[in-house]
């Protein structure tokens, strides 16, 4: 027996099909109305630029009071995203608000590509780089998007 | 968090962990003793927003947090919604204020259903729409009054 889905859950999905945020595609998945196959665009002017980076999220039973699990499917060069695509953003940590939604979460991801912030990072040997020698950290991020974001 | 537990074999049957017994409560065997006393679910608080502990494994000062903030939110002033404010939704349900809906109103003046508020407030004491602290908020109020 499925647990019916809250108001809440399917009017989020419903308005992220008809009013879609430009570079942001979120879809649930088939199986599991909870969990969402999410593309989002490298912003421009970023070193992400031209990739399309692939992630998952999933709103946990006491969803909307606590906040989504996100995570980078696709590799990514970036202080602020570890290697298993774990994201360090405080709003899906200790500043989680139930006003914010998928929609916002995955607005300010699509931010923290574009502002990467070496000085809270997660991925310290990529946050070391940033800073030491941030003109070679952003060659590399732009190495990766072209390797892991940009399959034809 | 950092729930390392191994799959259960016969020595690690305790009943500390009562909590987690989930599926197989069925056969209470004799050599346990007696059940203890309340076995309904305890109920769940959040000493913080990202953990989530039954009554029974709070500290003396989480319950004394938890109660002063019990305590605190009776003091946020509630009502009917009755139509007059044009709040339209109610940010934490995402469902349309309807007249005759319980709500609360926060002293930066966002309204939620009570339900929806009192259920965030046990876990921050923020307003979700503005994160101003709600008790500073109330202070403030208090002293201009």
């Amino acid at each position: 027996m499925m647990a019916s889905l809250p108001r809440r859950i399917i009017k989020e999905t419903q308005r992220l099909s008809h009013e879609p945020v430009p570079g942001i595609i979120a879809v649930p998945d088939e199986q599991n109305a909870r969990y969402f196959h999410v593309d989002v665009t490298g912003p421009s002017e970023s070193p992400f630029e031209g990739g399309t980076f692939k992630l998952e999220l999933f709103l946990p039973e006491d969803y909307p009071m606590a906040p989504p699990k996100v995570r980078f499917m696709t590799k990514i060069y970036h202080p602020n995203i570890d290697k298993l695509g774990r994201i360090c953003l405080d709003i899906l940590k200790d500043k989680w608000s139930p006003a914010l939604q998928i929609r916002t979460v995955l607005l300010s991801i699509q931010a923290l590509l574009s502002a990467p912030n070496p000085d809270d990072p997660l991925a310290n040997d990529v946050a070391e780089q940033w800073k030491v020698n941030e003109s070679h950290a952003i060659e590399t991020a732009k190495a990766w998007t072209r390797l892991y974001a940009m399959k034809s | 968090m950092g729930n390392c537990l191994k799959t259960p074999t016969a020595d690690d049957i305790s009943l500390l962990h009562e909590g987690r017994a989930g599926s197989e409560t069925g056969d209470s065997s004799e050599n346990l003793g007696p059940p203890p006393p309340y076995q309904e679910e305890a109920p769940i608080y959040h000493p913080t927003p990202n953990t989530a502990r039954p009554v029974t494994q709070l500290t003396e000062d989480e319950q004394i947090r938890i109660a002063q903030r019990l305590g605190l939110i009776q003091h946020l002033p509630s009502g009917v919604y009755d139509g007059s404010k044009k709040g339209r939704e109610c940010v934490i349900c995402m469902n349309d204020f309807v007249i005759g809906d319980p709500i609360r109103l926060l002293p930066c003046c966002h309204i939620y259903h009570k339900d929806c508020i009192d259920d965030w407030l046990m876990r921050s004491f923020t307003c979700p729409s503005c994160m101003e602290p709600v008790d500073a908020a109330l202070l403030t109020t208090y002293q201009t009054n």
